[in-house]
């Protein structure tokens, strides 16, 4: 390792002689140390399930923030270094209401995606009087779901700033497996209940300890209501379901 | 005696109150009038082709009303250097939003972007008299007016310009029924009702009277129909729908295009 990667692995914006950029590289391992993460659309809308690690009683599980909206029709949901997904949220967020102010309309959630993308390689050596930039690339991916005139929709972003659109998709830890399990039970017909369950039924096959209102959070984008969080009780009903089955 | 109670030349030998200054005035008045009105499935907006400043006659063809996408056209009034700045900005700005989004600007988000566009020159202003108009979102036919700095206004008509005074309140009794009375019994007037045929001898009116008593306004007239997806052209293309020396031509769509289809109706006026 140390062979083959010395020298070039010190500039963060040094390509490597077969042409990689390995803290970028780096930044794509953070994200597979994460809590998993699930994201699925249905033609009602699309739902965003997190898993959140309790690594200790005493701690306050909804001091956890891993679901985060960004405008009443934008959510995201993230996996990584999640103090780096507050930069990119903040960027998103003050995207999506200039997007309002100047054009009277809400922001697509592809160009959403895009905002935040462009963020994403903006670290490097500083020059004088450049702006700061960041100092290394963000270790964090994201799920943002969204709906807008093309319908529902969700985009997974990575820290090198590339975005793919897809109908259901699972990063963090357990999202080899748990990719798999979305693959074999998706289908573009699916209610938003259905997509619900089998999120939760996804973290529940990947998740060490057992499921429970504490320590997952589940939200949704619909056109009625836009952006929400799931209620404690809404929780709960949908993890008895999953009970039942 | 008492008359000359001053010397008669006094003045001649007192020096002057402060120094004469010279100052640079970035701004003209380049005369001209606009005017938009908006149906239920269409929209009409028209201009003259003069260009004067003061008594002078620049040209008797410049252009005043511009088409900016499948959907909407605008039409500048007042300083027409800024305005055809102005425009080429807001043409620059809609083809960075189609790369941005891959979609055209809708008509009330490019209205939104004017009054940006505007209020961010507030305190160096575009001496201009913006009137958007076109067809919404949801195919009704709409006329956005703006004050230089960009506030802003849905309306059913609008006239600027140098003959804004003389058209307005014409297009206020004509249009928005002002001082009108319907018939007891009758229906109540809605404004932005009027058939096609109706508004475009309205606007042909408006700027033949306004040639008439405006030393400002004449040579010829641009009318711009926008007209709705799937709405019939047979009320503009039909035979004998066009008055006597009126010109028309389609323009092609800019676009993927959707269906909305927009005409260009030339027509002389006076040159006195």
């Amino acid at each position: 390792m140390f062979l083959t990667r010395s020298e070039y692995d010190r500039g963060v914006n040094t390509f490597s002689p077969e042409g990689r950029l390995f803290q970028v590289e780096y930044a794509m391992e953070a994200i597979k140390l994460g809590s998993t993460t699930v994201g699925i659309t249905t033609p009602e809308g699309v739902i965003l399930a997190v898993e959140k690690r309790v690594p200790s009683p005493l701690l306050e599980s909804s001091s956890i923030e891993k679901i985060m909206e960004i405008d009443s029709h934008i959510g995201t949901a993230m996996s990584g270094l999640t103090a780096d997904a507050r930069t990119m949220v903040e960027h998103a967020r003050v995207t999506s209401q200039m997007h309002n102010f100047t054009y009277d309309e809400k922001i697509g959630v592809e160009s959403c995606t895009q905002a935040v993308c462009d963020l994403a390689l903006r670290f490097g050596e500083s020059v004088e009087d450049d702006d700061a930039l960041m100092s290394r690339p963000f270790g964090v991916a994201l799920l943002i779901a969204g709906i807008d005139e093309k319908g529902p929709q969700l985009y997974h972003t990575d820290p090198s700033g590339t975005f793919v659109r897809y109908d259901a998709k699972a990063i963090g830890s357990g999202s080899d497996a748990a990719q798999q399990s979305l693959q074999d039970a998706f289908h573009k017909q699916m209610t938003l209940m259905e997509a619900h369950s089998l999120a939760l039924k996804v973290l529940k096959q990947v998740m060490e300890e057992k499921l429970d209102e504490n320590n997952v959070q589940l939200a949704q984008v619909t056109k009625e209501k836009g952006f929400e969080i799931l209620g404690e009780n809404e929780l709960k009903a949908v993890i008895e379901t999953l009970a039942a089955a | 005696m008492a008359l000359y109670h001053n010397q008669p030349m006094a003045h001649a030998q007192e020096p002057t109150a402060a120094p004469i200054e010279h100052r640079f005035n970035p701004y003209s008045d380049n005369g001209g009038s606009i005017l938009a009105i908006a149906g239920t499935d269409f929209s009409v907006i028209a201009g003259d082709t003069r260009q004067s400043e003061g008594y002078n006659i620049q040209t008797r063809y410049a252009r005043k009303v511009w088409q900016l996408t499948d959907k909407a056209v605008l039409a500048t009034n007042g300083f027409a250097a800024d305005g055809n700045n102005f425009v080429k900005r807001v043409k620059q700005r809609l083809e960075w939003y189609e790369h941005a989004h891959h979609k055209p600007m809708g008509l009330k988000s490019i209205a939104r972007m004017i009054q940006t566009m505007l209020y961010g020159k507030r305190f160096f202003p575009y001496y201009v008299y913006n009137i958007l108009g076109g067809i919404e979102e949801d195919g009704s036919g709409a006329v956005y007016s703006f004050d230089p700095v960009g506030s802003y206004e849905r309306e059913a008509c609008r006239a600027a310009g140098a003959a804004q005074s003389l058209i307005q309140p014409f297009l206020d009794n004509q249009i928005y029924f002002k001082n009108q009375q319907p018939e007891p019994g009758s229906q109540p007037f809605i404004p932005g009702n009027l058939p096609l045929a109706t508004v475009l001898s309205l606007v042909v009116d408006s700027f033949t009277s306004a040639t008439e008593r405006h030393i400002e306004v004449g040579d010829g007239m641009e009318i711009y129909i926008v007209m709705a997806r799937d709405r019939t052209t047979d009320d503009l293309l039909g035979e004998g729908k066009l008055q006597k020396g009126m010109e028309i031509e389609e323009l092609g769509t800019l676009g993927e295009g959707q269906g909305e289809r927009t005409f260009l109706v030339r027509q002389a006026l006076k040159r006195d």
